[in-house]
């Protein structure tokens, strides 16, 4: 139980690493901690709030990758559950219904009517990335990029351009990797382009001339016969994107749900991975990259100079940093991500739309994502976007969503049930089929009203600091 | 190279050539009497959106919805109330009470919303005045899209039968364009440039003769300084909003005859947008620049519409990319818009 005085410092170090870099009050005070270790038991609320990291207890002489994973305790566990989701699915849906007398009770239709399927899991994906590249500018620089499907309209356009050959310079055939970093670089260059004006703005008018940009742009691609036979459909790719290595084949996944790879008996374990299976895990693994990437650039002193623009650039730039060209590479790198999360949104579906890429609601439903799981969150817009593609597949009208589920299992005498003229059915069929933009619409607003911070945020003020750094001491009070 | 406007490069001969189309009598009556058309269209669906923001620095996120709402409400009242064999008289004259009950009916309605639902995040920053109207207007536009299909009415693109109540001598071309000018122009026009005209010198009427409207200018420049003389600024806010909700529905009921709009759910984004484009280039919270930002990117509308109609141009979204072009130029030389105050809007 004993704290060594000089484990302190080693643990910061290692923390540094993490990526956390929010050593505020962590510049030791191990006095402060023996004396609380001896009164834990009397005042556990205290110790949450001075407790700087977890326990450091047995974490003498133990190796720095134990200290490392019990850091990202809170990764770990949401990489986790997204890693087995697929397989938590599989397995509840797969319960096969049971005759229990008077009627057959079928827990897997009602798992599969609630639980997204794999294909929504997907898009939460690329909207996570895309949402979180949005809170990345939003967010943590305070200047609403309303303009932000510009850059993952580019990123899918590039992908699926360069896969038919339409980029001047670029071969046919070169690997998805690749366009999608050029798309990312294309991305980047033209938010710098778009910045460099706009960033001459605030507030409203920020928006305004961001969203002006974007439009643009949209109605340009719309209309511009060069990039597909039919501008307003929008192109389609010839051939799988492959995520993975470059140039070597057994390290690269095509993904998409027709022409996505997929394994049958992998490894000999009788486990079979199907197409839609590789696309989320390959997808997966980029935005994984992304967000640490993100991470990493929002704890270093340069992701601290974009909190201070937030919080009073006035003052940032008293203090002698060159805010315009910090928000210049702020606003740069979101577009770099939001391109990524575009191009591999083109490559799963195979093709791409000015109206699914480019439009205003592309980024509107960046920003509800990013309210719903708390704007100036990094990981937050990924559980609103998982929150939000929830909601679709719920009150989906394709199979597995709610509307069918009820059709199917309710009795029919409840189905026909007339109130006034009204049958049940009727209800379903206009309050349930395919209305999520509508109660997504009601939760948004009342998220705005009386969640503002969103879920992440809440959680956060609930602890008392950022989840990653108080859920290790939390799950330690309670393992005592 | 690529060039998003390969059609459109102008050799030297086309170019004298559509010069010399361009400043023929009847081109040019036919572009500003069709802009000044659009631009009474564009002002009455903006000049709401800037009430509101002038006032309480609100930029209202749902203004277009309540277009679409109002569009829809006055299709209903006009399908209902009218028969094939209605004369133009009194379709004119339906018209007129539509618009009047529309207006009154959204804004009770807004002001209701403004006090149940926007009075609590005053002190909030704005982005979450944006993001509340924002969702007020997504939801709108679903319950729109359910009721409207409910009722096997296709939510898009527009609900033709509402735009087939215009009288005959609108939706066709005018006699008396005609003979003025000996040009073919919709009637509708004529109807919209009248109707913005009326709008507009009551809008003007009532911000500076009313004290209400007295209040509104002074909230613009000197919010503070009003609420410290006494005014009660919370209830002014309301009936502002109000004001701005039953304007963008009026706007919404025009829409509704409009040619190239029409009720249809796709409003609440598109009106948005082009109120947006109006009421920065014109700065935010000015009448004037209002009036004279709709004029702008009415006779640009219908300038590049023109130069594409007449195949001078073969690049379809040229009107679009010209208007949000607009916008952008607009905030890049000016940003405070052409009358607004340099501080309006910044954060």
């Amino acid at each position: 139980m004993a704290i060594s005085p000089t484990r302190r410092p080693d643990g910061d170090d290692d923390t540094d690493a993490r990526g956390d870099g929010g050593t505020e009050s962590a510049s030791g005070q191990p006095a402060t901690d023996s004396l609380e270790e001896s009164q834990v038991a009397t005042d556990t609320t205290e110790r949450t709030t001075m407790t700087e990291e977890p326990g450091g207890d047995d974490a003498e002489g133990a190796h720095w990758t134990v200290q490392y994973a019990r850091d990202h305790l809170a990764h770990v566990l949401v990489i986790g559950f997204f890693a087995l989701y697929p397989g938590l699915v599989a397995v509840l849906t797969g319960i096969p219904a049971l005759d229990i007398g008077f009627t057959t009770v079928d827990p897997g239709a009602f798992f599969d009517a609630f639980l997204p399927a794999m294909t929504f899991m997907i898009a939460m994906l690329f909207l996570g990335l895309f949402a979180m590249s949005f809170d990345f500018i939003s967010g943590y620089t305070g200047y609403l990029s309303f303009g932000h499907a510009a850059f993952y309209g580019i990123g899918a356009y590039v992908v699926v351009m360069a896969a038919n050959g339409d980029i001047p310079i670029v071969p046919e055939g070169t690997p998805f990797m690749l366009t999608l970093l050029l798309g990312a670089t294309v991305a980047f260059l033209v938010a710098l382009a778009i910045g460099a004006v706009s960033f001459r703005l605030t507030g409203v008018y920020f928006a305004m001339i961001t969203l002006g940009f974007a439009q643009v742009i949209y109605e340009l691609v719309r209309n511009w016969d060069y990039v597909a036979t039919n501008p307003q459909e929008g192109p389609s790719m010839s051939g799988a994107a492959e995520i993975g290595i470059p140039y070597v084949d057994s390290l690269s996944f095509a993904i998409g749900r027709l022409a996505g790879d997929s394994f049958e008996n992998v490894l000999g374990l009788g486990i079979d991975i199907s197409a839609t299976l590789t696309s989320y895990y390959a997808i997966g693994l980029v935005v994984l990259g992304c967000y640490f990437a993100m991470q990493r650039i929002i704890h270093s002193p340069f992701g601290r100079v974009m909190i201070a623009i937030r919080e009073n650039e006035e003052r940032a730039r008293a203090v002698g940093y060159n805010v315009f060209w910090y928000k210049m590479a702020a606003f740069g790198m979101s577009a770099f991500f939001a391109a990524i999360a575009g191009a591999m949104f083109a490559g799963y579906r195979g093709s791409a739309s000015p109206d699914s890429t480019f439009y205003f609601l592309v980024t509107a439903d960046a920003l509800i994502v990013t309210i719903v799981g708390g704007i100036g969150t990094l990981a937050g817009p990924l559980f609103g976007s998982f929150f939000f593609e929830s909601l679709e597949d719920i009150l989906s009208s394709q199979q597995g969503g709610l509307a069918p589920y009820l059709r199917e299992t309710l009795p029919e005498a409840m189905l026909s049930a007339d109130v006034a003229g009204i049958t049940f059915l009727d209800v379903i069929n206009t309050v349930v089929d395919g209305r999520a933009p509508l109660y997504l619409g009601i939760v948004f607003v009342l998220f705005v009203l009386f969640v503002p911070n969103g879920l992440l945020g809440s959680v956060r003020d609930r602890l008392g600091g950022t989840v990653a750094k108080r859920l290790p001491a939390h799950l330690e009070r309670y393992r005592k | 190279m690529i060039d998003p406007l390969t059609h459109a490069t102008v050799d030297a001969p086309m170019l004298a050539d559509t010069l010399s189309r361009f400043f023929q009598p009847d081109t040019l009556a036919r572009i500003l009497i069709e802009g000044l058309g659009k631009a009474a269209i564009y002002f009455i669906i903006a000049i709401g959106l800037t009430l509101v923001f002038g006032l309480m620095g609100i930029l209202n996120f749902a203004h277009g919805a309540f277009a679409m709402v109002g569009a829809y409400i006055g299709g209903v009242i006009m399908v209902v109330a009218l028969s094939s064999a209605s004369g133009a008289f009194t379709r004119i004259a339906l018209f007129i009470v539509v618009v009047a009950v529309v207006f009154a009916l959204l804004t009770a309605a807004g002001s209701a919303l403004e006090i149940k639902l926007v009075r609590p995040i005053y002190d909030r920053t704005p982005m979450y005045q944006i993001l509340l109207t924002f969702g007020v207007g997504l939801i709108l536009e679903e319950l729109a899209r359910i009721i409207v299909s409910s009722r096997g009415i296709q939510p898009e693109p527009t609900w033709s039968a509402a735009q087939a109540t215009i009288p005959g001598f609108l939706s066709g071309p005018s006699d008396v364009l005609n003979s003025l000018f000996g040009v073919n122009i919709r009637g509708f026009y004529l109807f919209a440039i009248v109707s913005g005209a009326i709008l507009a010198v009551a809008v003007y009427l009532f911000l500076t003769r009313t004290l209400y409207g007295l209040y509104i200018r002074a909230g613009s420049e000197d919010p503070e300084m009003v609420e410290a003389l006494g005014i009660d600024v919370r209830k002014a806010f309301t009936i502002v909003f109000g004001l701005g909700t039953g304007l963008a529905a009026v706007g919404g009921v025009f829409l509704m005859w409009d040619p190239t709009w029409g009720p249809s759910v796709m409003l609440n984004l598109d009106v948005l947008l082009y109120a947006f484009v109006v009421v920065v280039i014109g700065g935010l919270g000015s009448f004037k620049g209002t009036l004279v930002a709709a004029v702008i990117v009415g006779v640009a509308d219908s300038f590049t519409t023109w130069l594409f109609n007449t195949g001078i141009v073969a690049f379809s979204g040229l009107p679009e990319v010209t208007i949000f072009l607009l916008l952008v130029i607009a905030l890049i030389i000016r940003p405070q818009g052409l009358y607004g105050v340099e501080e309006v809007g910044g954060h």
